[in-house]
């Protein structure tokens, strides 16, 4: 069963692969887009009234906010440092963990739909996608990676049965990306995919990378290591992959 | 022919220092050790040996290799120096060389770029990134869409939006 929401400012596109009754399988898609209409009146900032924002105004202290807003912000901390200052939550001068809210939300809605029962299914919030198990007709989930130029054409097509993988690039905002430590727009590379286990990180390594511009490529082959594999194109329409990317054949 | 080999130790000398001298201009934030530079360009060399000398690049390099220390063993190697195929990274150029003397390997170095960064990040980094051509393809065979989709309005525009339409 598949399924189109529109919230946290983007488009989540949700696909149910189980072999299930309908009506159970509808049950699961409205608790998903609850949790994330949710997490967008808690942690959105285009919504005064929202713990991010009031923590923002000082009316709420950290140690104060939920588990949830502590366990984000703590995330954040360590990306900050884990990409040497690139993964930035406060980027634009004031709180706003945004960049890394998406991806986690996203991974904290598949691990309750798996706790329900849904061992087959992919979320893609704003080419973002958190999947597990199998598509439909059986086999891998197999992901096509947009070509930086070509809208209607993909780069690259993975396939994979449990992971995420996450895509930044500066063909759809042009200079929005912006380079924290220059507070310039971030130059050199195009589109950054990262695949990996937890898409709240492999979003922040993507979009770390790209604000990092071509240094990105050896700090990504790094990440490897850790069993987050990428795929870049660069600005000038060169492509780099690391050995393990799983491509599909 | 003790002269010749002595000579080209002291070439690869010369050039090891450079690069121990360049790498430590600027402190790199990983540390950066410097490699047996034959490590970095896989087995595109077009010279035979493969197995270069190992160790320090900033050490002096023994001539002596193993197996092939007797004069008296017939060398399958051609005494010169042999240059492996040029290697592209974002970085620069890497090229490989190796000096053949009496048919032993007495000399071997690699040619990387030696400014700013690139001086610290290349030797770790290049081994783990792989360069290819960019494919433009049809997405008939997907189930879904990775890409910068940030807007609700360049979903619509978006492969995923067809997909789901499709399916739908």
């Amino acid at each position: 069963m598949r399924h189109v929401e529109h919230v946290m400012g983007t488009t989540v596109s949700i696909e149910l692969a189980d072999d299930r009754p309908d009506a159970e399988l509808r049950s699961l898609i409205d608790e998903t887009c609850a949790w994330l209409h949710e997490v967008d009146q808690r942690f959105s900032t285009y919504k005064p009234g929202s713990e991010v924002m009031r923590v923002r105004r000082r009316e709420l202290a950290v140690d104060d906010a939920s588990a949830d807003l502590r366990w984000v912000l703590g995330a954040c901390a360590d990306l900050w440092r884990d990409t040497d200052g690139y993964f930035d939550a406060y980027a634009g001068g004031l709180l706003d963990p945004s960049g890394y809210v998406k991806g986690w939300s996203v991974e904290v809605a598949s691990a309750r739909l798996l706790e329900r029962g849904s061992t087959s299914h992919y979320i893609n919030a704003g080419g973002d996608i958190r999947m597990r198990g199998e598509h439909p007709d059986g086999g891998p989930w197999r992901v096509g990676i947009r070509h930086p130029w070509e809208a209607d054409k993909v780069s690259w097509v993975l396939a994979l049965h449990d992971g995420a993988i996450a895509t930044s690039g500066t063909y759809e905002r042009g200079d929005h990306v912006i380079n924290p430590r220059t507070r310039t727009p971030a130059r050199g590379l195009r589109s950054v995919t990262v695949v990996g286990a937890d898409l709240a990180l492999a979003d922040a390594y993507a979009t770390a990378a790209l604000a990092m511009g071509e240094s990105g490529l050896p700090w990504l082959a790094k990440r490897a290591a850790d069993g987050y594999e990428s795929a870049v194109v660069t600005d000038d329409g060169r492509a780099f992959t690391t050995t393990n990317l799983p491509a599909a054949v | 022919m003790r002269r010749s080999t002595a000579a080209a130790i002291g070439t690869l000398t010369g050039a090891a220092l450079i690069v121990g001298v360049r790498l430590s201009v600027q402190p790199p934030a990983a540390p950066v050790v410097a490699q047996a530079p034959l490590d970095l360009a896989d087995s595109d060399t077009s010279a035979k040996p493969s197995a270069p000398p190992s160790g320090s690049a900033s050490k002096k390099p023994e001539a002596k290799k193993p197996a092939v220390d007797k004069e008296a063993v017939k060398s399958p190697f051609k005494d010169g120096v042999f240059k492996g195929k040029a290697s592209n990274n974002p970085y620069g150029t890497i090229q490989v060389s190796i000096r053949v003397t009496d048919g032993k390997i007495a000399a071997a170095s690699a040619t990387f770029p030696l400014t700013g960064d690139s001086a610290t990040i290349n030797p770790p980094a290049i081994a783990s990134l792989k360069q290819e051509t960019l494919t433009a393809k049809t997405a008939d065979d997907v189930n879904a869409v990775s890409g910068a989709t940030y807007t609700s309005k360049s979903y619509k525009e978006s492969l995923q939006a067809a997909l789901d339409a499709a399916k739908a």
